[in-house]
């Protein structure tokens, strides 16, 4: 077993696995911030282009990226057309249009205006799903919590996720034995012959001995981390963070670069507030 | 030096005194001076005495902290917060120390518990580091990585010059290398405190209920008197010389003919193959097991032993050939229909035990399959005693020993009145009190009840004491299905399923019998004895 699904717990070879940690969570958290501060078209869409250049470059497999996709671009469909249904002119503060394209019936009517302002929604979503996407895919657990610290937050934050990942493999295991027990004793999980409701029941079942297991590992894992000196200084290094090499270098700039402008964009947004109306109906 | 006793005597608590564990992670009330490398414990701190003391616990699977070998042995250097730099060629040079050097890269799924340890050896294995602490280190091993294990631990003691601490019940099993001396516990307390050999010349070790080498049973079953002059702490440099002809006499005297039993078949697997998605896990086996057997299933982890069992129970179904229940193709019965004719009880009672009070566990299997409440009762009253746990049955089952929680997962099975128990690592981590609680009491089900037993093991111990046959296997194969002693003395099958030669064959060998003989009466001699006193 060599990855969880999408998480990777080795490093993989394309140019984004090979920067380190700290480069890849400082870039995550100031595009975070970039795609959130604004409705802007020509703020988002590059950044759009750029995360789906980045999926790719990741060589992913796509059989285990399809569902994820489908499930998150499908809730976010849903969720656009919920925002129609609530309010078909939602669209009218942003744009200042109100002219109708298409009308079922007096109420629910799609006018120009919310058509373009639900498409950048949609797209401003979409790409922090993709931005998401591909910061979880590139980074590993390890990298993850040496990048963490490097944000100036404690590192015991960083330990809890990099464990966590480490277990969830042995506790499947465990979960996989027990239910197996438990259905030799005549417990029913096949999901054709009981109802939804009575299987949830029987799964309980097999979470009793899987917990009462886990806690007695639990003690374990604490001795054994407090016997090599976890927790001993207030620092700590990472044996999987590589120091900074050039690529680290150029993309520091360049998310130096990108936090300055937000600072700049969300500021000068403060001082003289920017007209809600969007893009193309700026000219 | 090896720290010895049974299970509650105090070991893993007096290791924990070394680590540091005691009494900065257990608090407690300490009187008296423990002392490591001069200074004295409780004025120190956990992470200081790391730094000396370097520990590798039991669990090889939850001290695995990092999520690769190389994050994982460079734990306590990150801990240190050393510089990477610094940190790499001293994560490859502990690597290499212990032969992981080529696995840096690797996550640990897919490591065997022996290179699990070797990692955590390496992980403790910096700097000032002046002694070593190995809690039960063979409690997860196979008997060969068991030795290679017990290999490693010598020759680092050797070229690093620091002191070694074990932890162990498996007496033999550790003195295959040289040992200085032993403490032997017992409530709390020192018993014995003196070299290998004065322990073995001494009766102390079989009164306080720890497991004699097999080489010393069978020279005291024949009635030698073996001095500390004899040097017996290991089978190849006893001195044989006096005991030889008494030994030939007492074995070749031994009455090894027994009657011919006509036995019904139970269950049969004929030409059975299975494949994980494209690896295959087993190739073409076949074997049959008669009502009332004993069976042994041995072999290396990840031979097949796992997937047979879970064929056997019918969690998993063949990709081709049959398997015959009772002369019928179990593809017809789900299941939860099989789970009433082949008991499964799981390795740790834990991971079974799902109520609060003995009976409602015991009577679970039967609520869930729909029976009667006469049927329910009248079936766990007789589980219940049967495992001699009825005046027990309205404890609450978080109170009861390890033992007892055994009984409790064997007789909820039982209550099922199943054709076949299934047994997976019945006495894994057991000390030998317990082992020969839970083994003689499964050897009473069977010769009482007979109901037909398999092991799935690699204590061969347990397969000589306790069974009758042994089904080998090795890479999904079934290389062997014999009875214990012939495959005992033959070394091909030996070496293709990790398993190891018993001190009986090298006795055997030295003083010039037949390997298989000589084993095969030993066994009829000393099961002779255990009924004689049971």
């Amino acid at each position: 077993m060599k990855n969880l699904n999408i998480i990777n717990l080795t490093k993989g070879e394309t140019f984004l696995h090979q920067l380190s940690g700290t480069t890849k969570v400082r870039l995550f958290a100031v595009l975070m911030v970039y795609v959130t501060m604004s409705f802007d078209l020509p703020i988002i869409l590059p950044l759009f282009i750029v995360t789906i250049v980045g999926l790719v470059s990741l060589k992913p497999s796509w059989k285990v990226i399809k569902p994820v996709v489908i499930f998150v671009v499908a809730m976010n469909i849903v969720n656009i057309v919920l925002f129609w249904l609530a309010n078909p002119h939602c669209g009218f503060e942003y744009t200042g249009d109100k002219t109708v394209l298409f009308a079922f019936t007096d109420y629910l009517v799609v006018t120009k205006g919310t058509f373009w302002y639900l498409t950048v929604r949609l797209l401003k979503m979409l790409t922090s799903f993709t931005t998401s996407l591909v910061f979880i895919m590139s980074i590993t657990p390890s990298e993850l919590a040496a990048g963490l610290t490097s944000l100036g937050l404690p590192y015991k934050l960083g330990s809890i996720v990099e464990l966590a990942f480490r277990y969830i493999p042995d506790i499947s295991r465990d979960y996989e034995n027990i239910s197996i027990s438990m259905q030799c004793r005549g417990l029913e999980l096949d999901a054709k012959k009981i109802k939804p409701i009575e299987r949830l029941k029987q799964m309980i079942i097999i979470l009793i001995p899987l917990i009462v297991t886990s806690f007695d590992r639990v003690g374990n894992i604490s001795n054994a981390m407090d016997l090599r000196g976890f927790g001993k200084g207030k620092q700590r290094s990472y044996y999987s963070e590589y120091p900074e090499r050039r690529n680290d270098t150029i993309f520091k700039v360049i998310y130096c670069l990108i936090a300055l402008f937000c600072v700049y964009y969300i500021v000068s947004g403060l001082i003289s507030p920017r007209d809600p109306k969007m893009w193309i109906y700026w000219s | 030096m090896l720290i010895l006793g049974p299970s509650g005597c105090g070991k893993s608590t007096l290791a924990n005194c070394i680590n540091g564990l005691v009494p900065f992670s257990y608090p407690g009330e300490i009187q008296g001076s423990c002392k490591i490398a001069g200074t004295e414990t409780s004025s120190s701190s956990i992470f200081n005495l790391s730094a000396v003391v370097g520990t590798v616990l039991q669990d090889s699977d939850a001290q695995f902290v990092g999520l690769s070998v190389g994050g994982d042995i460079a734990y306590a250097l990150e801990n240190d917060n050393m510089p990477r730099e610094e940190m790499l060629p001293r994560v490859l040079n502990s690597a290499t120390l212990v032969g992981m050097h080529e696995f840096l890269e690797h996550v640990p799924y897919n490591l065997s518990g022996g290179q699990k340890q070797r990692v955590s050896l390496a992980g403790i294995m910096h700097d000032h580091v002046k002694v070593l602490l190995f809690d039960e280190p063979l409690a997860a091993l196979d008997p060969q990585m068991g030795n290679q294990a017990i290999d490693l631990i010598d020759q680092i003691q050797k070229n690093n010059n620091c002191t070694v601490v074990i932890i162990e019940h498996r007496l033999e099993d550790v003195l295959y290398r040289p040992v200085d001396r032993i403490i032997l516990l017992e409530d709390g307390q020192i018993v014995a405190d003196m070299t290998p050999n004065e322990l073995l010349c001494s009766n102390i070790i079989v009164e306080k209920g720890i497991r004699e080498p097999l080489y010393l049973q069978a020279l005291k079953m024949a009635g030698c008197n073996v001095t500390i002059e004899d040097n017996p702490c290991n089978v190849f440099d006893i001195n044989l010389d006096k005991y030889k002809d008494q030994l030939v006499s007492f074995y070749t005297s031994v009455d090894t003919s027994k009657p011919v039993e006509e036995k019904e078949v139970v269950l049969e697997v004929k030409n059975v193959d299975f494949s994980y998605d494209k690896k295959k896990a087993l190739d073409d086996v076949s074997f049959s097991v008669n009502k009332a057997d004993k069976i042994a299933v041995v072999g290396k982890n990840g031979a097949g032993k796992s997937t047979a069992a879970k064929l056997i129970c019918g969690i998993l179904r063949p990709d081709k050939g049959k398997v015959l229940l009772e002369g019928v193709d179990y593809l017809k019965y789900s299941i939860k229909e099989l789970g009433q004719k082949i008991g499964y009880v799981m390795q740790n009672p834990n991971q079974m035990l799902v109520k609060d009070i003995i009976r409602d566990e015991v009577s679970l299997g039967l609520v869930l399959n729909g029976k009667s409440e006469e049927e329910i009762e009248r079936n766990i009253e007789e589980a219940l005693k049967k495992c001699d746990i009825w005046p027990m049955r309205n404890w609450p089952i978080s109170v009861v020993s390890y033992g007892q929680k055994k009984r409790v997962t064997i007789a909820s099975i039982l209550a099922m009145n199943p054709e076949i128990i299934l047994l997976d690592e019945p006495t894994a981590g057991q000390d030998y009190r317990v082992y020969t609680e839970i083994m003689s009491f499964l050897e009473t089900l069977n010769r009482n009840y007979g109901i037909t037993i398999l092991f799935i093991t690699h204590d061969m111990h347990l397969a000589i004491e306790y069974t009758d046959r042994a089904i080998v296997f090795a890479d999904g194969k079934c290389i062997g299905d014999d009875s214990v002693f012939k495959i005992l003395s033959n070394n091909d099958i030996i070496e293709q399923a990790n398993l190891k030669q018993t001190s009986l064959y090298s006795l055997a060998t030295r003083i010039g019998l037949n390997p298989e003989d000589f084993i095969e009466s030993f066994i009829v001699a000393e099961r002779r004895k255990r009924h004689e006193k049971s």
